[in-house]
């Protein structure tokens, strides 16, 4: 019987406690830095190395590489680079092993789209998609701490 | 209405009863709705969330877009059930909680039927909703909803002894079944008030009507978590919807009688505070009684069967013969 009073007096007082809703989508949802979101595409610094599209576990990731139009430098760069978003599982094994860092993850999520074509993620889309950039675990920033991104 | 109960049924007496009574089942009807609003969002304050909010301003259109949603649903009958039986548990179920809403008083003169057996009509009427539940499992042909509906059988008959019982005492206090005079005994400031004389009677009461609307600790024939919401889970729509609407307007009835068999209708705390009318009195306790049982279920786990069965006859029922059998010997000391 005693339990129960307490208990009654416990949900009364929770009545007047400050709510643990997320107010998410009205506030923005801040996720911890090395959440996995879609990728981040640098083609200055790929070498057409196809080690991410070869440890893709669902080969997601179709890569074709030119001939360094520069005639006095050897290897390729990259040509087309696209990630097909529709089968991506977003397990960070690319990044893992590129040497390069030249893609790294991201933290943005909402993708969603109404439409299968956009899913296809090609190179330009990638490398546009520079905000909230991984920050820890990541060579390609530069050293002496993060920059914080302009968002 | 006392004066039109009293003359000769014409057109025009016909007229004001039909009138009165659909102002009466719209105002149920917008309880219920809103009982259910302010139930969701008691809920959720009590669980450190919000409730509905999204769903027009503050999400008071919730339960409009939900009883919107079961009605515009596809009626699916499965094909091994008793046709007949299935279509019929639901209306037998909701009716009798329609039905004993014309005993109750609402202030002296807004009253609708002025019945000198108002509290056994309503005890009898309440025990048929039992049998809508009981068919609602067996015509499911589905062993989860026949388990819920025989132990809601159980559960609603066990506990309807005890809360007839309980009330006994306060019929005696009283010296009748007429809901008005009952009312009127309790006149004066709150310690005349049923519910302080007859404390063992207004705990058993209390007890048992949470039993009988299947609410939370209690709710084990609906046991949304166990049994698989017990004896409708067959129901979709419009049907699920009919249950549920019994349900609630069986809560709008408990919450009527608890307040004027034991918390004094409508008459105020206090002598003093008479300039207040008496529907306010009223509504203040009714919302309490609601409050009560909202807040029961959000605090509260749920019994087992057999906890529930040792309860209701090895205490709640003792308990209530103890209480008839010590108010009739007071009154008989102090005749």
């Amino acid at each position: 019987m005693k339990g129960i009073m307490k208990g009654l007096g416990f949900t009364f007082k929770n009545m007047t406690r400050k709510k643990i809703t997320y107010a998410y989508p009205d506030v923005p949802l801040i996720m911890p830095d090395r959440f996995r979101g879609i990728q981040h595409f640098d083609p200055e610094k790929c070498i057409v190395c196809n080690a991410c599209a070869r440890v893709c576990p669902t080969d997601c990731i179709t890569l074709t590489g030119k001939a360094n139009p520069d005639p006095e430098k050897k290897g390729k760069v990259i040509d087309t680079y696209d990630i097909n978003f529709e089968i991506c599982i977003l397990c960070d094994l690319c990044t893992e092993v590129c040497p390069t860092e030249a893609i790294v993850m991201t933290n943005n999520f909402e993708l969603a789209t109404y439409s299968r074509d956009e899913l296809f993620k090609n190179l330009n889309w990638l490398n546009d998609n520079n905000q909230h950039i991984r920050q820890e675990n990541n060579s390609a920033m530069p050293k002496g701490g993060a920059k914080k991104d302009a968002e | 209405m006392e004066n039109l109960l009293n003359e000769q049924l014409s057109w025009w007496n016909f007229g004001v009863f039909s009138f009165w009574a659909v102002v009466l089942l719209v105002i149920v009807l917008g309880y219920v709705t809103y009982a259910i609003y302010f139930e969701r969002k008691i809920l959720g304050w009590m669980q450190l969330r919000h409730g509905p909010t999204r769903t027009g301003p503050l999400g008071l259109l919730q339960t409009v877009a939900d009883v919107t949603k079961l009605l515009i649903k596809e009626d699916t009958i499965p094909r091994k059930a008793e046709q007949t039986l299935f279509k019929l548990a639901p209306i037998i179920m909701f009716i009798p909680s329609f039905v004993v809403l014309a005993t109750i008083p609402y202030t002296s003169s807004w009253f609708f039927a002025d019945l000198n057996v108002g509290m056994l009509y309503y005890a009898a009427l309440s025990g048929i909703s039992t049998i809508g539940v009981v068919l609602g499992g067996w015509a499911s042909n589905n062993k989860y909803a026949l388990l819920g509906g025989m132990r809601s059988a159980a559960q609603m008959i066990s506990y309807e002894v005890p809360h007839v019982i309980s009330v006994t005492g306060v019929i005696m206090v009283s010296g009748s079944l007429n809901m008005r005079t009952i009312v009127a005994a309790q006149e004066g400031a709150f310690w005349h008030w049923n519910f302080l004389p007859q404390i063992v009677g207004f705990i058993v009461f209390i007890i048992a009507a949470v039993s009988e609307l299947n609410r939370t600790p209690f709710d084990l024939p609906e046991a949304e978590s166990e049994l698989v919401a017990g004896y409708h889970v067959e129901y979709s729509g419009f049907r699920f919807a009919f249950y549920m609407l019994g349900e609630y307007v069986y809560t709008f009835a408990i919450a009527c009688l608890t307040t004027v068999l034991f918390l004094g209708g409508w008459h105020a705390p206090l002598p003093f505070l008479d300039f207040i009318p008496g529907i306010i009195w009223y509504l203040l306790k009714f919302t309490l009684v609601v409050f009560f049982l909202i807040w029961l279920r959000g605090t509260l786990p749920r019994v087992r069967i057999d906890q529930l069965m040792s309860l209701g006859w090895k205490v709640l029922l003792p308990l209530s013969l103890v209480n008839v059998i010590i108010t009739a010997v007071v009154i008989e000391l102090t005749k």
